[in-house]
């Protein structure tokens, strides 16, 4: 199973991963390589740049003395960096020592950038072409509406009001992992589904943007393609408009995706069609370094296990219902209550007690976000006390022995059991003993060795 | 000689594993599972029973519980 939580910060891990070839290819891109510079560690950075008008190799040692004694760990860190994606190129000569020098590609790129401010291989429209734009906000609306919808879709919800544009096949790719698909039953939502759901949405955005570039060599797409214009699409200007014909076959493909997550909104004039790319998009690399500010909480917990959200959302209603019985639904206020049942049907879904109580507090209405606990005592405990009670009974398959000849050889196999941390359970008096089973092959060659 | 016997360590609190020798007690002979009552919370039972044991426990939850209907 994929673990949902480190994913959203593993996108540089998954550029080094690619093979050196296409990660030569990609760093003949200028915005590439910006966008990987402003992904380094700090001491990473200070040495790209350090080194960037420096033509020859330069040692390991004086590369050394560039730190002080107690950074060297900071040292390795940021040389590994490096390496891993190959902006350093690492050269043993004859005498056995280390030297590094930059990726040529990646030097000129810079350089040139430094020089000549790179511009993108489009310029936004000028704006007697271009119909009316979106504002700003409206332009956030939209971007977030569409990222909604295609979560919607991607939970199998029955709220969802129109659909993606996305293959079945694509959507099946981006559940694996988050909803469970057996054969003749409703797919449910699996316990990484649920901390998805949870997740801020530039970190939800990663996780699927990885889906589908780990994806693309499926559908006859070069994964570096779509590497490079993500990141390239993160230096447009949210808000403008950039013409479709500036595109490549690949792109014009993509591009279609991307409207359907919220990243870019499409609109067709007269005669030109054009793109306008969202906060989404522009944050894509920004999201490498930093997250995404708190939203604004809307859930208010009451002591008598009332559950008030002021949310609009559909996606809100639907991460609720899964732990609490709806009791009323307004346009924009959600009721419900977190019942013994309701919390059960979350348990068997996976979902746990500290999930649901930390969902609860993350998401705490300004009001009652100052309060501590922002969700009452009682209400958080008595959650802990019913998923506790769902585990009353234990059961560990085991062999019990009994019938031992001498209490030597019965304290022996005790021992023996509890070096192997097999033991469960042992009565002296009466000389038996509960052993776990996986050791029962061990258990039985150490008593034939006994007698 | 040694004597083992495969079956399921059980570890639970009192109550428990009271309803779980009820549970046996009211099968037939020759359906009864229980190998060993250990003490007041540990039994030893034979090793096919556990989901049985699960699906009686999460009835006689579902017994005392009751849904406001809606």
């Amino acid at each position: 199973m994929p673990q949902v939580r480190i994913i959203a910060k593993n996108f540089m891990d998954m550029v080094a991963s690619l093979p050196a070839m296409k990660l030569d290819r990609l760093y003949a891109n200028p915005f590439i390589c910006q966008a990987i510079l402003r992904s380094l560690p700090p001491l990473a950075k200070k040495y790209v740049l350090e080194m960037l008008y420096i033509d020859g190799p330069v040692s390991a040692k004086m590369l050394e003395e560039w730190v002080l004694a107690d950074g060297s760990s900071k040292h390795r860190i940021a040389l590994d960096r490096l390496i891993q994606l190959r902006i350093f190129t690492e050269t043993v000569d004859r005498k056995k020592e280390t030297s590094y020098r930059l990726n040529p590609t990646f030097q000129i790129n810079l350089r040139k950038h430094l020089i000549d401010r790179e511009v993108l291989p489009r310029e936004p429209m000028p704006s007697n072409i271009v119909a009316r734009l979106p504002s700003l906000e409206e332009l956030e609306a939209y971007a977030l509406g569409q990222w909604e919808c295609f979560l919607l879709q991607l939970i199998n919800s029955t709220q969802a009001e129109k659909l993606t544009n996305f293959s079945s096949s694509m959507m099946k790719v981006f559940q694996r992992g988050l909803l469970s698909q057996r054969e003749k039953e409703a797919s449910r939502l699996t316990e990484s589904g649920f901390q998805f759901l949870l997740m801020d949405t530039n970190a939800q955005l990663w996780y699927i943007i990885r889906e589908y570039i780990s994806n693309s060599e499926e559908r006859d797409i070069d994964p570096a393609d779509l590497i490079s214009f993500l990141l390239e699409l993160s230096f447009h200007i949210t808000g403008e408009a950039y013409n479709m014909n500036t595109l490549t076959e690949i792109q014009r493909h993509m591009i279609k995706d991307l409207a359907d997550l919220g990243l870019i909104k499409l609109q067709q004039g007269r005669k030109e069609s054009w793109f306008i790319p969202t906060k989404l998009a522009t944050n894509l690399s920004v999201s490498l370094t930093d997250s995404s500010s708190r939203k604004q909480g809307f859930v208010v917990v009451e002591t008598n296990f009332r559950l008030y959200a002021y949310s609009s959302s559909k996606l809100h209603c639907e991460i609720l219902r899964l732990f609490s019985r709806i009791e009323y639904q307004l346009p924009n206020l959600f009721v419900g209550a977190i019942t013994k049942e309701s919390l059960y049907n979350a348990f068997e879904n996976g979902i746990t007690a500290e999930q649901i109580i930390s969902f609860l507090q993350q998401n705490a209405h300004p009001r009652v976000a100052e309060r501590i606990p922002s969700v009452p005592e009682n209400v958080a405990d008595q959650i802990r006390l019913w998923e506790s009670d769902l585990n009353r009974v234990e059961m560990t398959p085991a062999h019990l022995y009994d019938e031992f000849p001498s209490r030597d050889v019965f304290e022996a196999a005790c021992d023996f059991a509890r070096e192997w941390c097999g033991l469960l359970w042992e009565d002296s008096k009466k000389m038996r003993m509960v052993v776990k089973a996986e050791i029962h092959m061990h258990m039985r060659e150490f008593l034939r060795g006994q007698k | 000689m040694v004597n083992a016997t495969k079956g399921l360590f059980i570890s639970c609190d009192i109550p428990m594993a009271q309803f779980i020798i009820n549970l046996n007690a009211s099968l037939p002979a020759l359906q009864k599972f229980i190998i060993h009552v250990i003490d007041s919370t540990h039994l030893f039972v034979q090793p096919h029973v556990s989901e049985m044991i699960r699906s009686a426990i999460s009835d006689f939850r579902d017994q005392n519980s009751y849904e406001k209907p809606n």
